[in-house]
């Protein structure tokens, strides 16, 4: 519809009046009293880009409730169960010459929320940037991901138990620094107040990261992460500690519109009242190979602490993805899994969704 | 005291050495095309590094971190514009922490500015038309007319950032000029015998060269702009074909073939490969090499 105005307003201006030797009109008679004057479009130009995403699925399982305690997604057990997971709202645009805004609001079951919302700065010296706000951070690779830039359906069980359910992430402000070496070296240094795992209790906490990027050819791309978290922990229960480390492989041939992806991580968490010898440790491993335009497949493997109330242990999951996108900004995932509890105790979970876009074009994740 | 005013002068002369007298203009280019005509214009008073490479599909580049690197000491980023970069560009830019050359920048230049853009929507736009450019069709750099505009335009932002060889640009760009007007010559002689006759490419990547060559497009083997072709759209274009009395299609190297094989099945149309860019293939290694393949191609279709 606006951009039936727009153009209507271009056709408009195409058609306007000759102009005089100093580029004004001609005057033609009785002033437009009140006209703020200039292009009428002008007010529109400056209206930040706006998208929407929604993101809908059919999950069934064959585990109960108590056996997918600490999931982001919990589903009834034997039951096709239709969700509307989420609509994510984003607005962003440049705020002056130095600093962009960008606001992430998400609309789920569990209510409204700010997802992200933070201003980042265009022209500090020396390769500074700083982020500020409330956002994700520089905490892992796959956490800081929007669930429209997830790969699968979900996140990975051990990112959700050992992170956070949504990833980590509050308000606070991020100062990042583009190291001067000839390969991408990005060391990050964060302060905020963030809810780790699934306590919904803030924490102070200090981050660093640093994230390197090699280009072994012209077809294959290594990133290689570390990453550190310190939490003040109040109560014997919280989280003191956590460490992580990514590794990331791409092969594309630049003329091709297919690639493989092999991607891993793991995390290491320690409470307050826990020795280092009682950390808790987990991580994933997946590949993912995009076959054409249209059509992507991937598999992933997760090893995760198990839920508390079943036996001690660890959750393995083993996961397939397939994948068809109509185009950039509709594809249709299936994600089955298969799910070892501790003790034998096995089930299937499967997620069918679908997942769209309206509004500004996206740029594509790395 | 003597020691001391040597030891200051060796530093001094040291220091004069390491730096030599002009460093080169840092530009960089998000496409091989631009980086061509970035030579053409700086020569070797720039030093030009393209972000894609000419067997790319510019749509989708990835965003690979390692190219902010490229752009964090860029004296100068030249763009297409009109959206080709909306998928991988802007998260760089901002990665590179150069002030300069985020959208805006005093040392930023898109190229779309520079000329008149084709295919402007003329009505309602959404996207249950393809993956359209909104603001026109991005595809201009292989056409001699916006080419030498986008040359200017080059010409001038390298004056402005390095006063001191603005004649050199001016020179330069002068003598670009005349050698596009002289292979200009060449092109049109070669085609002109088939002027009004049509081709089918797979997306509107050849509008404004063929709006310079005087041929015409029959159809797109995309149904829409990023739109795969379905079976029933190729069986379409068949009928087109020979209705309007095609005789080739072409197909730039980093599409998958298989519709256009699928349509010379069905309706016995030459297939043509050609370069997406300078670079696309070895023959085309600059710019005027890369139109004259693109020409040696439209006169290859339409006979």
């Amino acid at each position: 519809m606006v951009n039936v105005v727009l153009l209507s307003l271009l056709a408009a201006q195409a058609a306007a009046p000759d102009l005089g030797a100093q580029g004004q009109p001609f005057p033609t008679g009785a002033l437009n009293v009140g006209s703020p004057g200039g292009i009428p479009i002008g007010k529109l130009m400056l209206m930040p880009e706006i998208a929407v995403v929604v993101d809908g699925a059919l999950g069934y399982t064959t585990l109960s409730s108590g056996q997918q305690e600490l999931s982001a997604l919990v589903l009834p057990q034997h039951k096709a169960w239709p969700l509307l997971q989420e609509v994510e709202l984003a607005f962003q645009a440049t705020i002056d010459p130095y600093v962009r805004g960008d606001v992430f609001l998400t609309f789920s079951p569990e209510g409204v929320g700010v997802e992200e919302a933070y201003l980042t700065t265009l022209s500090l010296p020396w390769g500074l940037g700083v982020k500020a706000g409330k956002i994700y951070s520089p905490f892992g690779r796959t956490s800081q991901l929007h669930r429209h830039q997830w790969t699968f359906v979900d996140q990975p069980l051990s990112m959700q138990r050992l992170v956070g359910a949504d990833g980590l992430g509050g308000a606070g402000g991020d100062v990042s620094w583009l190291t001067p070496l000839p390969w991408f070296a990005e060391l990050h240094l964060a302060y905020q107040a963030t809810a780790p795992g699934f306590a919904n209790v803030l924490q102070l906490t200090g981050l660093a990261r640093l994230i390197q990027y090699f280009d072994l050819s012209d077809s294959a791309t290594l990133g290689v992460g570390l990453s550190w978290a310190l939490f003040q922990a109040e109560a014997p229960g919280q989280w003191k500690n956590l460490a992580g480390a990514d590794l990331y492989v791409k092969f594309r041939d630049p003329a091709s519109r297919s690639s493989v992806v092999l991607q891993g991580e793991i995390y290491g968490r320690q409470l307050g009242d826990q020795t280092f010898s009682q950390a808790r440790w987990g991580g994933y491993a997946q590949a993912v190979w995009r076959l054409d335009r249209s059509w992507e497949v991937g598999a992933r493997y997760d090893n995760a602490p198990a839920p508390v109330a079943l036996a001690p242990g660890t959750q393995q999951t083993w996961t397939a993805l397939g994948s068809f996108y109509t185009s950039e900004f509709f594809r249709i995932r299936v994600q089955p899994s298969l799910v070892l509890l501790p003790g034998g105790q096995n089930g299937f979970q499967g997620i069918a969704s679908f997942e769209f876009t309206i509004g500004a074009h996206a740029a594509h994740p790395f | 005291m003597n020691q001391v005013a040597a030891a200051l002068s060796v530093a001094v002369l040291l220091v004069s050495i390491a730096s030599p007298a002009r460093a080169s203009v840092n530009v960089v280019t998000t496409t091989e095309g631009l980086a061509a005509i970035a030579r053409e214009i700086g020569g070797e008073k720039v030093k030009v590094t393209a972000l894609s490479r000419g067997i790319q599909d510019p749509h989708f580049v990835d965003a690979n971190p390692s190219l902010a690197v490229k752009l964090r000491n860029a004296d100068l980023l030249v763009d297409v514009g009109m959206d080709l970069e909306i998928g991988w560009l802007p998260p760089l830019v901002t990665q590179s922490r150069n002030a300069a050359i985020q959208p805006g920048g005093a040392r930023r230049l898109t190229a779309a500015s520079a000329i008149s853009p084709m295919d402007l929507p003329t009505g309602p736009v959404d996207r249950s038309q393809g993956d359209i450019h909104p603001s026109g069709n991005p595809h201009f750099l292989s056409d001699p007319r916006r080419a030498v505009q986008v040359a200017a335009a080059i010409a001038a932002m390298l004056a402005e950032i390095d006063p001191p060889n603005a004649v050199h640009y001016q020179e330069r760009l002068q003598a670009f000029g005349a050698k596009v007007a002289a292979a200009e010559k060449g092109w049109k002689a070669q085609l002109a015998p088939f002027a009004g006759r049509s081709v089918i490419t797979q997306h509107k990547t050849l509008t404004y060269l063929l709006d310079w060559s005087g041929l015409k497009a029959a159809g797109y083997l995309e149904p829409k702009p990023g739109v795969a072709p379905p079976p029933s759209h190729v069986a379409s274009l068949a009928a087109i074909v020979k209705s309007a009395g095609v005789k080739g299609v072409l197909v730039e190297n980093y599409y998958d073939p298989r519709s256009a094989n699928q349509l010379r099945d069905l309706a016995g149309v030459k297939v043509i490969v050609i370069p997406g860019d300078v670079g696309g293939t070895k023959e085309a290694s600059d710019w005027v090499s890369y139109v004259d393949t693109l020409v040696k191609a439209l006169s290859q279709a339409v006979q």
